[in-house]
């Protein structure tokens, strides 16, 4: 029976977390008054400005490009974590060098001026 | 397993990344020092594993493998990466800001052909392969500004994918028939069957590709002239060895001769791409050009030694790849400073080089006497291996046709000698040229002679790390 | 009842379906999503090889996924390559970048 109430204590968790969060959301944001842009439903997005058909500066596809190497390199994590207790302290050393190699690359784009937006 | 044994591999990624790192770190992007931090860690590299030529480790049941084969061409990669930068240098301070990931990317692709050349799996040679290539991709087209540059890497960027799916193709085929990826256990699981010759057949042509064997070498000439000219010596020498050190580790391994012969259709192979090699490479009028139809010659003749398939024939494929980083640096490290010196790699720019600099057109004239194989230079050694080798398995034809088309060889490379030592000199000024492109040009120049003077101990050191086959 | 064998013609009708878009194309955007789809017909052999041939280990789940990555890493380097080539000459087009050969 006490594994059904460690069911219950997560269920109750999971509903307390995401209330809660909406409460401290609700709690700190600022409240200015409504708007019309702001009770509009929000679906996919927020309504464009503008001509949507427009070129893209281009550094919008080098963050796409980091994005997709650092995405798909993380792909690597899913055998490891799958077997993650039959590999053991020598597979999770090893990923720790692969994360930080990751990082090193990650500091390379950032310097590099790839997440830059302007 | 003894992890200390992958010293080299670790230390060729510390100092990629390191090299990357001080670029980020150092002011200026570090565009002074760089060059000399990564020589100098690619030297300490090549000590270490000069010094662990003989050890002996398989790791992770066949994976990976630390064998003397291996340690061999961990030492060609390694004096050919450091060559290409000592001579590359005056070059390269035109990348001004960019160097940094200049000679990182040759490191990480120094470290994809390490692998490449220890893999003992099929996915490893795979990885390696890509780290090797995609390096290169970027290599080639790192002139901003310059539509050559850029066309080549694109160009290479498509062929070079469209040839490692067809390399995949190969080995999943290979994979279905015999349920593993482990070189060693494909041979005990090998059965002659359709799917696994259309497997063999598909990996040929892959690894046909890399080492620019004729009818897959038609993007050489293209990205060989495009590419940044110490990139496309490095191309030429180190890129075909890392082909050819797994093409032979897997095919001698893997597939076993005696259920299936596919040195025939290397044989083949061979002949056509000495033939062609050969025959277009007699109408360029560009250095760079000529040197790359130059280099899809010297593979045929490398593949006449992988056909043979014998002691003699592997032995020659080992010793021609070492001295074809020699000679060919050699070769390239000339045109580099000729183009950095007048700007252009065309045969004219050649001219009255032998006023201006008799040292710079004696080395560019050895070296090319060593590729058209006249004794007593190393060239002459290697195709003397290669070629006995395929007469002991019987491809007397193969080795008439190598022995024709060396002869028809003499004549283009000794077009260039002809401008630098008669052709009308436009200017008499010496020209300069750094102290590291020096020694460099020095390095070739010994490797050549002397390998071609004392082969012995070169030859010991094949016989040493073609031991895994036989 | 499907097996291997479906698996695998699949695959190489996807294969060959790859390798006509690499040749007939001419945008050269349209050429790396031909090569993509070579790839992904390499992942279906693998994956399917593994599940009949080899069904306990899982080394061609393994073979695909490090296909996967490394032909992400191709296609980023080589959308970079085509703006670095788009800034230059304005056009993707393969037909326009006719400076080297012979």
């Amino acid at each position: 029976m006490s594994d059904y109430a460690t069911i219950g204590v997560f269920l109750l968790l999971t509903m307390a977390f995401p209330i809660a969060a909406m409460a401290a959301s609700w709690m700190f944001r600022p409240k200015p008054k409504s708007s019309e842009d702001k009770m509009l439903p929000y679906e996919c997005g927020v309504d464009t400005k503008g001509k949507t058909w427009i070129r893209f500066r281009v550094s919008y596809f080098l963050y796409a490009l980091v994005f997709l190497a650092f995405d798909v390199g993380v792909v690597f994590l899913f055998p490891w974590a799958a077997k993650f207790k039959f590999l053991g302290i020598y597979a999770f050393a090893a990923m720790l060098i692969f994360i930080s190699l990751l990082l090193i690359g990650l500091w390379y784009a950032w310097k590099e001026g790839a997440l830059e937006w302007y | 397993m003894n992890y200390a044994l992958l010293s080299t591999e670790v230390l060729t990624a510390v100092i990629g990344l390191t090299v990357l790192v001080a670029g980020l770190i150092l002011p200026q992007r570090g565009k002074k020092v760089v060059g000399i931090l990564a020589m100098l860690m690619t030297m300490l590299v090549l000590v270490v594993a000069s010094l662990h030529f003989t050890d002996y480790e398989v790791f992770f049941g066949g994976v990976y493998q630390v064998d003397a084969y291996g340690s061999f061409f961990k030492i060609l990669f390694l004096s050919a990466g450091l060559l290409v930068m000592l001579m590359g240098g005056k070059y390269v301070e035109r990348f001004e800001e960019r160097s940094s990931e200049f000679y990182a990317l040759t490191i990480l692709a120094t470290l994809g052909m390490i692998i490449m050349a220890c893999a003992g799996d099929l996915i490893t040679i795979y990885v390696g392969l890509e780290l090797m290539t995609i390096s290169f991709y970027i290599l080639t087209a790192y002139v901003l500004n310059d539509e050559a540059s850029a066309e080549a890497g694109l160009k290479y960027l498509i062929l070079g994918a469209i040839s490692s799916a067809v390399l995949l193709f190969g080995m999943s085929l290979v994979f279905a028939m015999t349920g593993t990826t482990i070189v060693r256990d494909i041979a005990a699981q090998f059965t002659v069957q359709p799917a696994m010759i259309a497997g063999i057949v598909l990996m040929i042509a892959g690894f046909a590709f890399k080492i620019s064997a004729v009818p897959f070498h038609m993007w050489v000439p293209d990205i060989y002239q495009g590419a940044p000219t110490p990139v496309t010596a490095y191309l030429a020498v180190a890129s075909k060895a890392a082909g050819f050190a797994a093409l032979a580790r897997v095919f001698m391994l893997a597939f076993p001769l005696d259920q299936f012969n596919w040195s025939l259709a290397l044989a083949i192979l061979a002949a056509i791409t000495i033939v062609v090699g050969n025959l277009i490479a007699l109408a360029q009028k560009d250095v760079k050009r000529l040197l790359a139809y130059s280099s899809i010659a010297q593979a045929g003749y490398i593949l006449a030694g992988l056909a043979a398939a014998n002691v003699y024939g592997l032995k020659g494929v080992l010793f021609y790849a070492m001295l074809y980083v020699f000679s060919n640096t050699g070769a390239f490290a000339v045109t580099t400073a000729v183009e950095v010196e007048t700007g252009s790699t065309d045969i004219t720019a050649f001219n009255g080089l032998a006023k201006r600099s008799p040292f710079i057109a004696a080395v560019m004239t050895i070296c090319m006497l060593s590729l058209a194989g006249i004794p007593p230079l190393a060239g002459f050694v290697g195709k003397f291996y290669l070629f006995s080798g395929a007469i002991e398995s019987g491809y007397l034809w193969l080795a008439f046709i190598g022995l024709i088309m060396s002869m028809v060889s003499v004549y283009y490379y000794l077009t260039v000698a002809k401008a630098m030592y008669i052709g009308p000199a436009e200017s008499e000024e010496g020209m300069a040229i750094g102290g590291a492109a020096r020694f460099a040009l020095w390095a070739c120049l010994a490797g050549t002679i002397l390998f071609g003077v004392f082969p012995a101990p070169l030859s010991q050191m094949t016989q040493c790390a073609i031991g895994l086959f036989f | 009842m499907i097996g291997l064998t479906h698996y695998l013609i699949l695959a190489t009708l996807l294969f060959g379906i790859g390798l006509f878009g690499v040749l007939a194309k001419r945008s050269a955007i349209a050429v790396l999503m031909a090569v993509e789809l070579m790839l992904n017909a390499v992942n279906i052999n693998f994956v399917a090889i593994n599940k009949y041939v080899v069904p306990d280990t899982g080394v061609g789940q393994l073979f695909a996924l490090f296909v996967i990555v490394v032909a992400a890493a191709e296609v980023a380097v080589g959308l970079a390559l085509i703006i670095n080539i788009f800034r230059q000459k304005k056009s993707v087009n393969l037909h326009d970048f006719n400076l080297l050969k012979w």
